[in-house]
């Protein structure tokens, strides 16, 4: 095996990296803002992707156009499933566990709406980079792979200026680190919790757009991307933006690196067993962050 | 007052299966026959899940995995071995326990989501596992001419029995010192610990008898298709038994028997709807989930108890004996 397959390797892997780590960004926001998980990340990825291939291969809007306004449409219903499912029963104390099995529901719900939308089959569409493979050197690689790579590289230095410098994004952060603290300072809950989910969904949206071109789209893939995306949070460290995109990366490339070397057919059983391990032997990741378990 | 409850409960259950018993007598419809039997079925599932959610408390997304396992061990020791069909009928409970126990030893340090996780990369991985050892388990081509212990109303009747039998056990066992410790696990597991209660053997036991159920279940699946595929056993089945559990009250055997039945039925009841069911079918299912507080049983009996004239002092045991649906 040469340097060009490792690069080759490399640049599939932090490809598929990267979406799983937009995904995983997503639930380690709402983790943040709301100690819930949302289990329905997944579908809602997958739902992005369909509303994009209505939007972008059915309707043919321009690629930008029908990009913004499917992470638009999605970033509302985020914020819809907020405001009427997930922030009442949240502020009401329901057991967190009856909130798992509502976003349980939801999956069944997401996924059957998909499926009497856009039908069974498996759907793709690509990028304006077209489909021709381009070679640079001796490696082959396609145009679609370098797209999603500079896409999600700019949403994350996005994010993280976000985070850093707008008010918004320092409420946010102020509320994962002291909740009660953050409301007597005037941030308000309902409202940030309803951000969250706007953002997480388009988030999951994105995800969806850029995974279309590589994997096509079916109903139900996004539990096995959902998956995913959790072993990414929970290797990378719950709660903590570098942990979830180092988690996403580290899931990407090995799962790319297994089919190649080893064998294609157990790439899923190989990340779900790293998953297992981890939640044994380190359940807060590579970069624990400070969640104290009540006792 | 705690016998008198215990009676009335008994009394629910037996009522359901004297209903049960009757029902195929009257020459319903071969359809309907049909998914009476995948009700019963279910039954077996879902009182696996009533011990491991409703008395442990532990929320697993695994059990179709476990059917799987069942389901498979007991065609493969039919087809492949040529084994007679009784001894599968023993044997893939047993195995299917065994192979729980690959869950349960990494899932009793986790808790809420995280076991979520980890069931649900349990169930994916035994999925994945028998979709891709064609030469064992048939892979997408499924697994064929599997044999009967029984057919037709002499299978529904077998069926009837160890489904009965399963719920006066599941009923027994929530009130033995086993259960009891179930539920102080679920309540308040540092509690539980430091009363005496061995927890993690208790979670493994918990997880083990959960999966003996799902592998007779399995067993029964394999009985009524003869015929086996990966696509029976996905994430959506395991989700359909959680929200069975969750409909029925979580640790309440009567109301989850009748509740696996209700939603066995419910997508063939909305079947005039064609494609949009399962759609309506989720809704349902999500309104439920979302108005959870108000539908809580406990809520009902306080309605009740407002509107009949007995003294205070007859009223209220019952329910702090069993604090139904709260996990």
């Amino acid at each position: 095996m040469g340097f060009d397959t490792i690069l080759q390797i490399l640049i599939q892997g932090l490809n598929m990296g990267l979406i799983y780590a937009l995904a995983a960004l997503g639930i380690s926001l709402i983790w943040n803002a709301t100690g819930l998980f949302n289990f329905a990340q997944g579908d809602l990825l997958t739902m992005g992707g369909f509303v994009m291939l209505s939007m972008f291969a059915k309707w043919s809007l321009p690629y930008p156009l029908a990009f913004l306004l499917t992470v638009v449409v999605m970033g509302l219903v985020g914020y819809l499933l907020s405001q009427g499912f997930f922030f009442p029963m949240f502020s009401q104390g329901i057991h967190p566990d009856i909130i798992i099995i509502g976003t349980i529901s939801l999956i069944v719900l997401v996924q059957n709406g998909i499926l009497l939308t856009w039908g069974p089959h498996p759907q793709r569409f690509s990028t304006p980079l077209g489909d021709s493979p381009v070679h640079l050197g001796k490696i082959i690689i396609m145009p679609y792979y370098l797209w999603n790579i500079a896409i999600a590289v700019v949403l994350v230095i996005a994010l993280q200026m976000f985070f850093k410098k707008s008010i918004i994004g320092i409420a946010m952060r102020a509320v994962a680190q002291r909740p009660v603290a953050a409301s007597l300072m005037g941030v308000r809950t309902n409202q940030l919790v309803a951000l969250t989910f706007l953002l997480a969904t388009g988030l999951a949206a994105v995800a969806g757009i850029l995974i279309a071109p590589i994997i096509p789209l079916t109903p139900e893939m996004g539990s096995i991307v959902a998956l995913k995306a959790f072993a990414a949070v929970l290797i990378g460290g719950l709660g903590s933006f570098a942990g979830a995109l180092l988690g996403g990366v580290i899931i990407g490339v090995a799962e790319v690196v297994f089919a190649t070397v080893v064998v294609p057919t157990y790439k899923d059983v190989f990340i779900f067993v790293i998953l297992i391990a981890f939640l044994l032997f380190r359940p807060r990741g590579i970069f624990s962050s400070e969640i104290s378990e009540k006792v | 007052m705690a016998r008198l409850a215990y009676l009335k409960r008994i009394g629910a259950t037996q009522v359901i299966f004297l209903i049960l018993l009757l029902v195929p007598l009257s020459g319903i419809p071969s359809y309907q026959f049909y998914i009476l039997e995948r009700g019963l079925q279910n039954v077996l599932v879902v009182l696996s899940l009533v011990i491991l959610l409703g008395f442990t408390g532990q929320l697993s997304l695994g059990q179709a995995g476990l059917v799987a396992v069942g389901a498979y061990s007991y065609g493969i020791l039919c087809v492949n071995f040529g084994l007679s069909p009784w001894i599968g009928l023993v044997a893939a409970p047993l195995i299917t326990g065994l192979v729980s126990l690959a869950l349960g030893f990494p899932s009793f340090k986790l808790t809420g989501p995280f076991l979520v996780v980890n069931t649900i990369a349990f169930s994916e991985i035994v999925r994945i596992l028998i979709l891709n050892n064609e030469r064992v388990t048939g892979g997408p081509f499924g697994l064929n001419g599997i044999p009967t212990i029984a057919t037709g109303l002499k299978l529904y009747y077998f069926m009837l029995v160890v489904a009965y039998l399963a719920a006066v056990g599941t009923l027994r066992l929530g009130r033995s010192h086993i259960g009891l410790a179930f539920k102080a696990i679920r309540e308040d597991e540092v509690a539980a610990e430091s009363m005496g209660v061995h927890v993690r053997n208790f979670k493994l036991l918990a997880f083990v008898i959960s999966a003996v159920l799902a592998g007779i279940s399995g067993v029964f699946f394999a009985n009524m298709a003869g015929y086996l595929n990966p696509d029976s056993f996905t994430f959506n089945e395991s989700s359909t038994y959680l929200l069975m559990v969750v409909l029925g009250g979580m640790s309440n055997v009567a109301g989850s028997i009748l509740s696996s039945f209700a939603v066995t039925s419910l997508p063939e009841a909305l079947r005039f709807m064609a494609r949009s069911r399962m759609v309506v079918y989720a809704i349902i299912l999500l309104l439920t989930v979302r108005y959870s507080k108000v539908l809580e049983i406990e809520n009902f009996k306080r309605l009740y108890r407002r509107f009949r004239p007995v003294p205070a002092a007859a009223t209220g045991s019952p329910s702090a004996d069993h604090p139904e649906g709260k996990l």
